[in-house]
């Protein structure tokens, strides 16, 4: 099933002098039961698309669909209630909530999504797997760039969304770390049939891709 | 809630300096008010003791009881809700004591306000030469038995009794017979017989045309003084609650806008903006009502402190108000920056 479609996607900033055009005619579809790769330096436009895809801005023209109905076109209120609860976001920086700990982070999807989470003992293996059991009850300012953003990435699956979208979710990893968030966003995607996108200039997730695109300047291909 | 609470508890020392301040303002307004109150019950608080509906004066007193002269005919038959009093400034003296300056009022036994005093020690006077006198009287030295002179009379006058919250326009009330306020005002004959008829119930009937019924806050705004300073203390702390409100909403908007980069990842992560508005509500609910109860417990602790002659009065019901419209206009201050947060861009945080 597609579960993120966009058709021809634009999105320029500005007017004039400062005009910028960061996407040019995407067309993109994302499967579920699979992973895809978008891989491009930066400056690509790698983040616009991903927050056009997860609905954080809006196009400037074309559209995205959700499930294969029109996402862009909702009022907010719908599209926070989609993003709510079918959407993970791995943001690029600053993903979590500065003043709350790593359990309450959970805690506080608990509070708003409104529905069956991921099974408990898929969840602990997966704090296990990404190295992050022990630090429960730490501020994210108390954590490392890697530990906030491996906390992050379990924050995006806890909630159980169908889609997850994730912003260089590696940059500050090192390999084997690498290694295993791409293995945990693997076999999330094809044991539960989740569709993942994530958008990265960090070519060592490649092996873990079921489909890879390459950005640049706006203008994306499959690889 | 979970956010709220969560935030103030990680936030201590941030949220712990504005609750410091909303301590600081309750605090200055609340004894402020009190001591507002307190000064102007000092005015009207043996009129108050006597719960007149109205009064009868002479019509040509500007509703002044130091003017206000009223002669046998005026009146006519007093009956059961009725009572005469003949009040007059006097200034109290004794050899061992200081000098104190009183309101004399007499009154006649057989009538309500005489048989509705309460004395704290000591009795009601039954002979003319006896007086019972407000608290103040203790408070700077006078005792029981004491022989005291009014004005340049020569009678003296014993004190039989003390009384509390007796006063009016601030000075103390000494309350005697009818015959001694004749007498120390140099009345002769039976003529004149009192300043004025407090009515504890609706309206009385009176016989003559100089006299006239007015309502008790005719006569209290009336009192010397007394409306200008309630007018002036109004004004104060009408200013102070302004400003401070103002101070509030700078305060809470200054917070607010601060943690925009917090609201933007929650509404990142999808949580809605109405709660993400609840949550700042109650938040500026939660400090203004910490900090309020704080400063309620001080000013209760320095009403205690304070020393007895200082007139300070918790109004509970006014304290509340004043506590209510320091509430709801925080949570509106809080309010201000709604906009931002619900318009809040998540991409703002995102990053390149
Ligand atoms: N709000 C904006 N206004 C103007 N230019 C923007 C805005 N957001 C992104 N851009 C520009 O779009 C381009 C792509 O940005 P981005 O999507 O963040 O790239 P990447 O994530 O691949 O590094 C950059 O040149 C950036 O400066
Ligand atoms: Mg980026």
């Amino acid at each position: 099933m597609e579960a993120i479609t966009l058709n021809g996607v634009s999105k320029d900033f500005g007017s004039g002098t400062s005009y910028v055009k960061v996407l040019h005619d995407i067309n993109f579809k994302a499967q579920t039961g699979e992973v895809d790769l978008v891989i491009g330096p930066s400056g690509s436009g790698k983040s616009t698309f991903l927050t056009i895809a997860g609905g954080l801005q809006s196009p400037s023209s074309g559209e995205v669909l959700i499930n294969g109905s029109p996402f862009t076109s909702e009022t907010r209120r719908q599209q926070e209630a989609i993003r709510l609860s079918k959407i993970g976001f791995v943001l690029q920086t600053y993903s979590l909530v500065p003043y709350l700990t790593v359990q309450d982070q959970f805690k506080l999807v608990d509070i708003f999504v409104k529905k069956n989470h991921i099974e408990k003992e898929r969840f602990n293996q997966i704090l296990k797997d990404l190295q992050i059991d022990n630090l429960m009850t730490k501020y994210p300012s108390q954590l490392s760039g890697g530990q906030n953003q491996r906390v992050a990435i379990a924050r995006a699956i806890y909630p159980d969304p169908e889609i997850i979208l994730a912003d260089e979710p590696t940059a500050a990893l090192d390999t084997a770390r690498v290694k295993e968030v791409g293995k945990i966003m693997a076999n999330f995607a094809h044991e539960k049939g989740k569709a993942i996108v994530i958008v990265t200039h960090d070519q060592r997730l490649s092996e873990f891709a079921d489909h890879q695109y390459e950005i640049l300047d706006g203008r994306m291909r499959p690889v | 809630m979970f956010l709220a609470v969560k935030e103030m508890q990680h936030e201590k020392f941030r949220y712990g300096l504005i609750i410091a301040m909303i301590v600081l303002i309750g605090y200055l307004i609340y004894v402020l008010t009190s001591l507002a109150i307190g000064l102007a019950r000092q005015n009207t608080l043996a009129i108050d003791s006597w719960e007149p509906k109205t009064v009868l004066m002479n019509r040509d007193a500007n509703i002044s009881l130091d003017q206000s002269i009223l002669q046998k005919d005026d009146v006519g038959h007093l009956n059961k809700s009725q009572a005469l009093i003949g009040q007059m400034a006097v200034i109290a003296k004794e050899s061992n004591r200081q000098n104190e300056s009183a309101r004399f009022i007499g009154l006649s036994k057989s009538q309500f306000i005489y048989q509705e005093l309460k004395t704290t020690s000591g009795h009601l006077p039954t002979k003319t030469n006896q007086i019972v006198v407000d608290d103040k009287f203790k408070d700077d030295g006078y005792r029981l038995k004491d022989r005291v002179v009014l004005n340049s009379d020569n009678t003296k006058f014993q004190i039989v009794g003390f009384l509390h919250d007796q006063r009016l326009n601030v000075a103390p009330v000494i309350y005697g017979s009818l015959s001694t306020w004749k007498a120390l005002k140099g009345y002769r004959g039976n003529q004149i017989i009192g300043s004025a008829v407090m009515n504890k119930a609706g309206s009385p009937t009176y016989k003559h045309k100089a006299v006239k019924k007015y309502t008790k806050s005719q006569l209290v705004n009336k009192l010397p003084g007394y409306s200008a300073q309630n007018m002036t203390f109004g004004f104060m702390i009408g200013f102070l609650m302004a400003i401070s409100l103002v101070v509030i909403a700078v305060f809470l908007y200054i917070l607010t806008m601060q943690k925009l980069p917090n609201y933007a990842v929650l509404r990142a992560q999808g949580i809605p903006s109405s709660m993400l508005v609840k949550a700042t509500v109650y938040q500026s609910l939660l400090i203004v009502v910490i900090g309020l109860v704080i400063s309620g417990v001080i000013t209760w602790g320095t009403g205690k402190l304070l020393p007895l002659g200082v007139p300070i009065y918790f109004d509970i019901p006014v304290l509340l108000a004043v506590s209510a419209g320091l509430i709801i206009i925080s949570v509106l201050a809080a309010l201000i920056p709604v906009r931002r947060i619900i318009t809040i861009d998540p991409v703002t945080v995102i990053g390149g």
